[in-house]
């Protein structure tokens, strides 16, 4: 209810318009590509290749074997040269297998294409963990696992939200792959075994909409739900409520939804038709720290400097590199860090002194807070290092969307203070 | 090249603190000129120049205030005084007071506001109560005199409400009640006596939905405490059978709108979280209500927010945790409140009545030195007769006399002469009867004259004695004299014939 509890969203700016309708450019690999060697938060990686190894663009070169499993490959075809630790994305040194580009970009099949119509249920869900595909928002979740056992899903919600600012890969991606989305979107239907899909979209983006309606006449299972242009939209929880209007408390299986990307859906279909996996992403390279903000479609594995270099370059002397957007991305201390198949995006902003003041207790941040939190309540508890205090306020419910700074406005690191929360939650959870 | 680290978002909102303070000036300042206007226009320049000089001297005091802290605490005093915003308080401190108000008593308000409602706590951000709150009810306590009385001081509307019990069920008794301040639809529009900034609603309404819309305050905490306000204002005239004009009186008076808009916002001293600022808000109703119709005070949104800024602490732990968990917890929390608040001001209502107002109390007339009707003093200064009537052996003349106003030319910016009616029987060679036909003399003091006290001593007086004295009355001298000048012209228009 809006008078308890504020909106719990926010309308931004999302400068959008720099890269809307520019020309998606075609990035070639370098002399290297650097495949990482992680998935989620786990770096238990088993390297299938050895030095030397000559490999194709789709020869599988890696393969997470924990809990779960993701296949990764090569973008690239040439030789294999070895193991290198770099910044990855997610702001921490991991190794990344390296491979020599010969150039030639021959392709080999990874796996077999297979016809959704005819394929079973079950053998869908192993395609589909085969291809390695995993969720496109920025986790990088291995996208099989929902399918698994899925019981009493009445709805598959395909985002295709994209509501970070600036970043626009998946509408073009989307635009370009029409076709794709519905295949996929179709396959995924099956396997969720739920009765229709709603592919969310913003309500701003009228023209995709209208298409996308067109193209979806024959389709009746598949409908456009357009939802309002304020972030976290996207967010799983505020996109699940927003279509449904029920709250879940882990997993959106449990009010009978299940969620993937819009370009997961694409991705999928893409490997169903052609035996390839997700070796070339389509990212968005914006913000007012580059020349020329657009659109990149670029291998798996190439690295930031390179494409920045393609674009004309850094417009200042000082910037902030981000990889993603700039609300949830993470600022990376050099351009080295590389494509992966989960990250759409990356953000250079000019470097901005930011000026802040005393918090007024306006309670902007507890209103704006997607998660229904009190930011301010815990970034108060965390200085008086009151964890009991954090424990009820349920910080670890945080996702670190970074509503919470940006509508401070005392310029208050709000979000970093529910961060410190967190960990120093975690850090009793240990002893 | 040069790669900058910092903790995301890195994208922030173009709102910021010094916009809201900005914003919220430019809003105050928009209700202090209507204040002028009205003071420069209805009362004179020298009322206009009060009003400006009140709030020169507020926002000095908040100024030196501020800057003695930052340099005690050797602090940079531009920073400081950037992220502290005294003018803020200043401004709200002086729209809150009469125009009246004495500057001393403004200008030590201020500094309590800001040295023991604010800086002591720890600064901007860290204070209890509202800074200008705190100051107003400083100024209530320790200078209930320093209003000076004077044309202006009729009772205000809720202190006339505050003497008839806050109730008046007879209509045509209502209507005459409302009628003294011309009507609801002045008091909405607010050309009254008042507070400087809390007399026009509908500019305050205005202005404050502005500020709403551009997000500079929390439009939940005046819609619940204005609209609570409405509902147990029309409760209690529902129970004791008013008309629709009670609640919108309630609205329409004393600072009810101004707190809500201003004050109860301060998001410094009310709760973050919004159920916490909707139940601060209906607290602040409930209380508003209670203490305007049974405490003896006649207004109650300064001391219902007051006490309510120090229920802040708890309303913060009462709604403490994962909001969308706890929405049935913040409903008990707000419906329950709501049935105390309706319970006690419905039970009130019981031990509410109308209370007859009070004959105006007459001042009282002493007199002390005498004065010769032919002596020197009347000498001066001479009246004027403007008309004379002969009716039988009865003159009646009117008469133009200087008093004080005209005399002391400080009291009024158009001083008016009284005008006074003399009778004399031209056989008997006597006083019949003395009284004045306009007055326009100092009030409380000047108008002791216009008494049967004083002018019954003319009565009866022998317009041939050159002896004949009256005694004036102590503490109007000035204005005694005056009339004995007008009785002397009287005679002298006479016995010329």
């Amino acid at each position: 209810m809006p008078l308890w509890i504020g909106p719990m969203r926010k309308h931004l700016n999302g400068q959008k318009e720099l890269t809307h309708h520019n020309e998606i450019i075609r990035i070639d690999a370098g002399k290297y590509v650097y495949i990482p060697l992680m998935n989620g938060f786990s770096t238990n990686i088993e390297v299938l290749v050895s030095e030397g190894d000559h490999v194709k663009v789709g020869t599988l070169v890696a393969k997470r074997n924990d809990n779960l499993i993701v296949p990764m490959f090569s973008s690239v075809s040439g030789v294999v040269t070895g193991k290198q630790t770099m910044m990855h994305a997610i702001l921490k040194p991991i190794e990344h297998l390296v491979i020599e580009n010969d150039g030639k970009y021959e392709f080999e099949q990874s796996f077999a294409p297979i016809d959704y119509k005819t394929a079973s249920r079950e053998e869908l869900v192993d395609f589909m963990m085969n291809a390695g595909i995993v969720g496109c928002g920025g986790a990088g979740f291995p996208s099989y696992i929902k399918y698994k056992n899925p019981t009493g899903i009445h709805t598959l919600i395909i985002n295709a939200v994209e509501c970070e600012p600036y970043i626009t890969a998946d509408f073009r991606h989307i635009e370009l792959s029409m076709d794709d989305l519905i295949l996929g979107t179709k396959a995924m239907l099956k396997m969720s075994k739920a009765k229709k899909a709603l592919i969310a979209i913003k309500s701003n983006k009228k023209e995709l909409i209208g298409k996308l309606k067109t193209a979806l006449v024959s389709s009746p299972e598949i409908q456009v739900a357009e939802v309002p242009d304020v972030y976290p939209m996207g967010w799983e929880r505020t996109l699940v409520f927003e279509l449904t209007k029920k709250r879940y408390d882990r997993l959106p299986s449990e009010v009978g939804v299940v969620c993937n990307n819009a370009t997961t859906a694409i991705a999928f279909a893409e490997a169903m038709r052609l035996g390839k996996p997700l070796v070339e992403k389509i990212i968005t390279i914006s913000g007012d720290g580059i020349k020329n903000p657009a659109n990149v479609s670029v291998p798996v594995g190439v690295k930031t400097s390179e494409i920045v270099e393609k674009l004309g370059g850094y417009t200042a002397d000082e910037v902030l590199v981000i990889a993603g957007g700039p609300m949830m991305g993470k600022t990376i201390p050099n351009d080295s860090f590389v494509v992966t198949p989960y990250g759409n995006a990356v953000t250079i902003l000019k470097t901005q002194k930011i000026n802040d003041v005393a918090c007024l207790r306006c309670g902007r941040c507890n209103d704006t807070c997607p998660a229904g939190l009190l930011p301010v309540r815990i970034n108060n508890a965390e200085k008086a290092n009151d964890i009991d205090s954090l424990e009820k306020l349920r910080s670890d419910q945080c996702i670190e969307c970074g509503l919470c700074s940006y509508v401070c406005p005392s310029k208050l690191d709000v979000t970093e203070g529910v961060r410190r929360a967190k960990r120093l939650m975690q850090l009793r959870a240990k002893k | 090249m040069k790669f900058t680290f910092r903790v995301s978002p890195n994208y922030r909102d173009s709102i910021s603190t010094g916009r809201i303070m900005r914003e919220l000036t430019i809003g105050l300042l928009v209700i202090y000129a209507f204040a002028l206007y009205y003071y420069f226009t209805s009362y004179g320049t020298s009322y206009g120049i009060h009003a400006l000089l009140l709030m020169v001297t507020s926002l000095s005091v908040a100024f030196a205030t501020e800057i003695a802290w930052a340099l005690f605490l050797k602090k940079d005093l531009s920073s400081f005084l950037k992220g502290s915003y005294p003018w803020v308080t200043a401004i709200i401190l002086t729209l809150m007071v009469p125009i009246t108000m004495t500057y001393y008593a403004l200008g030590i308000g201020t500094l309590f506001a800001l040295l023991f409602g604010k800086l002591l706590f720890g600064g901007f951000g860290q204070n209890v109560f509202n800074p200008a709150a705190v100051g107003r009810a400083i100024i209530l306590a320790s200078f209930a005199g320093a209003a000076a009385a004077d044309i202006t001081t009729s009772a205000t509307p809720t202190t006339a409400m505050e003497q008839v019990g806050w109730m008046i069920t007879k209509p045509e008794l209502a209507t005459k009640f409302l009628a003294q301040f011309g009507g609801l639809g002045n008091l909405l529009v607010g050309f009254y006596p008042g507070s400087l900034g809390e007399t026009s609603k509908i500019l305050i309404l205005v202005v404050g939905v502005v500020l709403a819309l551009r997000h500079v305050l929390d439009w939940k905490v005046p819609a619940i405490y204005i609209g609570s306000v409405f509902v147990f204002a029309s409760m209690i005239a529902v129970i004791k059978g008013m008309g629709a004009w009670y609640p919108i009186f309630h609205l329409a008076t004393g600072g009810l709108m101004f707190g809500a808009f201003f004050m109860a916002t301060d998001p410094v001293t009310n709760p973050t979280s919004a159920s916490g600022r909707v139940i601060f808000a209906l607290g602040c109703a409930i209380l508003t209500v209670l203490i305007r119709v049974k405490a003896n005070l006649p207004e109650g949104v300064l001391y219902s927010i007051l006490i309510m800024n120090m229920l802040t602490p708890m309303i913060e732990r009462l709604t403490e945790g994962w909001q969308i968990k706890l929405t049935k917890k913040y409903t008990i929390a707000f419906v329950s409140l709501f049935l105390v608040g309706s319970l006690s001001i419905g039970a009130t209502t019981f031990a509410m009545s109308y209370k007859a107002p009070a004959e105006e109390a007459k001042p009282t007339v002493t007199l002390g030195v005498p004065v010769l009707i032919f002596g020197d003093d009347t000498a001066l200064n001479p009246a004027e007769v403007t008309s004379s009537v002969a009716a039988g052996d009865v003159v009646t003349i009117t008469v133009s006399s200087k008093g004080y106003a005209v005399l002391e030319s400080e009291y009024d910016e158009n001083p008016k002469p009284n005008s006074l009616i003399v009778k004399i029987d031209t056989v008997k060679k006597t006083i019949v009867s003395v009284a004045f036909s306009e007055f326009h003399d100092t009030k409380n003091i000047g108008d002791k004259t216009n008494s049967a006290t004083y002018l019954d001593q003319f009565t009866g007086l022998s317009i041939t004695d050159p002896t004949a004295s009256v005694d004036t009355v102590t503490g109007a001298t000035f204005s005694s004299v005056s009339v004995a000048r007008a009785v002397r012209a009287a005679i002298d228009s006479v016995v010329g014939k």
